[in-house]
């Protein structure tokens, strides 16, 4: 217990004696962790609003109108039901002109010069929800097909994949970016751990004349890293979910994407960032420490005197 | 209690610190290793703390091969070896009663047995008074007696002291040799590199001299003089 009580205290005397530089690797610690945890939540929104979008309608199906020498009066309905045969299409639904009508109204209510179109040149449609979006291309290559039914094929694939793309890049730069902010801490934890042996050379040289084991040596330095990365990691997540927790209440009424991504997925990330931070804090220390440890039998002559 | 057999030190560069030296000395006694600067004492004192590895030979210290020693197992050859230096290698954050200390916490020692002992050695030095004090508000000769207790303090069977005196005036350096010397009474095993004529010649104890690395002359009661001869 005593060991225990001992070696804590070297780590918290140490912690104190280079606050300066304990700041530093706090520092670095937590701008790595804070843009690395916020590139993973702004992916979140992107993947959240990219599926937000995915849901609902995929495929308008504008029809000819019904009724005339070249469109039977039941073609509408006969296509209807074809679609919703086939297994590509999860949902189908039609819109007759009057209710195109009253969606157009609803969408231009402000524009008074579109009101004033005749409501007759409004097409009748289907809606069409896929199964899965990659299937747009099948579906619409079908609906071609039909010249006399069908006046035209609009799919919202475009704009979806286009998002999807932006998604996927955003992952790998974000996987990408972590990587190299997460070394970025380890490295300059490293640094300050050897800077704070140096600093320390002189007692780390007297524990071991007086036979302090390495590892004995190395625990308080392993705490120190330990507690740097832990904070460093606690006011990245902390500040990244107070940041995004902001935004996201700012912008409730007039967002177009959707930014509340839900505590869930804040906590459970936070706890394996602030777990890498840990784990960032003792390999960094571990790494500090290496060199000297690893190679000095002595007492003296191999006080690391570089950086990293 | 330590034993040298055919050590050679060689370092980088082809200097030759230690060469083909051979020695033993028993438990109790008191050896100066003399020479001129170079002559190779300071490098025997690191090789019989294991601060250095043999280039050749052996050395036993209480009983054990230290020249194979694998080195996890250096820290618990330290822990029966105190050590004296001329830099007295205290730490100026700490107090002397918590330099003192120092050298029992790292071991693990509880608190209710650090306490009375370390009050106890600082009693053998003349310092239970100093206890709270600072290293810098100390006499040079204060602070190697501070040096002297914690490196007593863990009651070693050997004591290594590699020019403990050479900072100090001849009085205060007096007193140093008083306090090995009751330490050495204790039966303590003391080896001490030095420099210093007039110390060797009062203490008449076992003298081992050295030239560029070898012993060229062994003899109990010696004195330092018969070097220059």
């Amino acid at each position: 217990m005593s060991r225990v009580f001992f070696l804590i205290r070297e780590a918290m005397v140490n912690l104190r004696r280079n606050l300066l530089i304990v700041a530093g690797a706090v520092l670095a610690v937590f701008i790595s962790l804070t843009l690395a945890f916020g590139a993973l939540v702004i992916n979140e929104v992107l993947r959240l609003n990219t599926l937000a979008w995915q849901e609902g309608v995929h495929v308008i199906v504008f029809l000819n109108d019904a009724g005339t020498a070249e469109v039977p009066a039941d073609a509408h309905e006969a296509l209807l039901a074809e679609v919703r045969s086939w297994e590509e299409v999860k949902d189908a639904f039609y819109v007759s002109k009057a209710e195109a009508w009253v969606e157009f109204q609803e969408i231009f209510e402000d524009q008074e010069e579109l009101l004033k179109i005749d409501p007759s040149a409004l097409p009748a449609s289907i809606r069409i929800e896929l199964v899965s979006i990659e299937l747009h291309s099948s579906v619409q290559f079908k609906l071609e097909q039909d010249t006399v039914t069908v006046l035209r094929v609009s799919t919202a694939s475009e704009q979806i994949e286009q998002l999807q793309i932006l998604s996927r890049g955003l992952n790998v730069l974000g996987l990408g970016f972590s990587i190299v902010l997460g070394v970025s801490a380890v490295v300059l934890i490293a640094n300050t751990i050897r800077l704070a042996i140096y600093a320390r050379r002189d007692e780390v040289e007297i524990m071991k004349l007086v036979g302090a084991s390495n590892w004995y040596i190395r625990i308080p330095f392993l705490l120190e890293g330990l507690i740097e990365g832990l904070v460093g990691a606690l006011l990245a997540v902390l500040t990244v979910w107070v940041v995004s927790d902001r935004i996201t209440e700012a912008t409730a009424s007039f967002a177009i994407l959707r930014l509340d991504i839900g505590n869930n997925f804040i906590f459970t990330r936070a706890l394996i960032f602030v777990l890498f931070g840990a784990a960032a804090g003792v390999v960094g220390s571990l790494l500090g420490l290496s060199r000297y440890l690893r190679d000095s039998e002595g007492t003296g002559p191999e006080i690391p005197t570089g950086i990293v | 209690m330590i034993r040298l057999e055919h050590v050679t030190k060689v370092y980088e560069g082809g200097t030759i610190a230690a060469h083909d030296v051979s020695l033993d000395i028993q438990k109790g006694e008191f050896v100066f290793l003399v020479g001129v600067s170079g002559s190779g004492k300071s490098t025997l004192i690191r090789l019989m703390l294991r601060d250095e590895p043999v280039t050749r030979g052996k050395i036993w210290v209480a009983g054990k091969d230290i020249t194979t020693l694998p080195k996890w197992k250096i820290p618990y050859l330290r822990r029966s070896v105190g050590t004296v230096f001329q830099d007295y290698k205290l730490l100026p954050s700490k107090t002397v009663g918590e330099n003192v200390a120092f050298a029992l916490e790292v071991l693990g020692r509880p608190r209710s047995v650090i306490g009375p002992q370390v009050d106890q050695v600082l009693d053998l030095v003349g310092l239970s008074d100093k206890a709270a004090r600072y290293p810098r508000q100390l006499s040079g000769g204060e602070q190697q007696r501070v040096s002297v207790a914690r490196s007593f303090v863990n009651r070693p069977p050997i004591m290594l002291c590699d020019e403990p005196t050479g900072n100090l005036d001849p009085k205060t350096s007096v007193g140093i040799m008083k306090l090995l010397d009751r330490i050495n009474r204790t039966g303590t095993t003391i080896v001490m590199a030095t420099h210093d004529h007039a110390i060797v010649d009062a203490m008449q104890r076992r003298v081992v001299a050295l030239e560029t690395g070898s012993v060229v002359r062994d003899e109990q009661m010696g004195r330092y003089e018969q070097v220059q001869e």
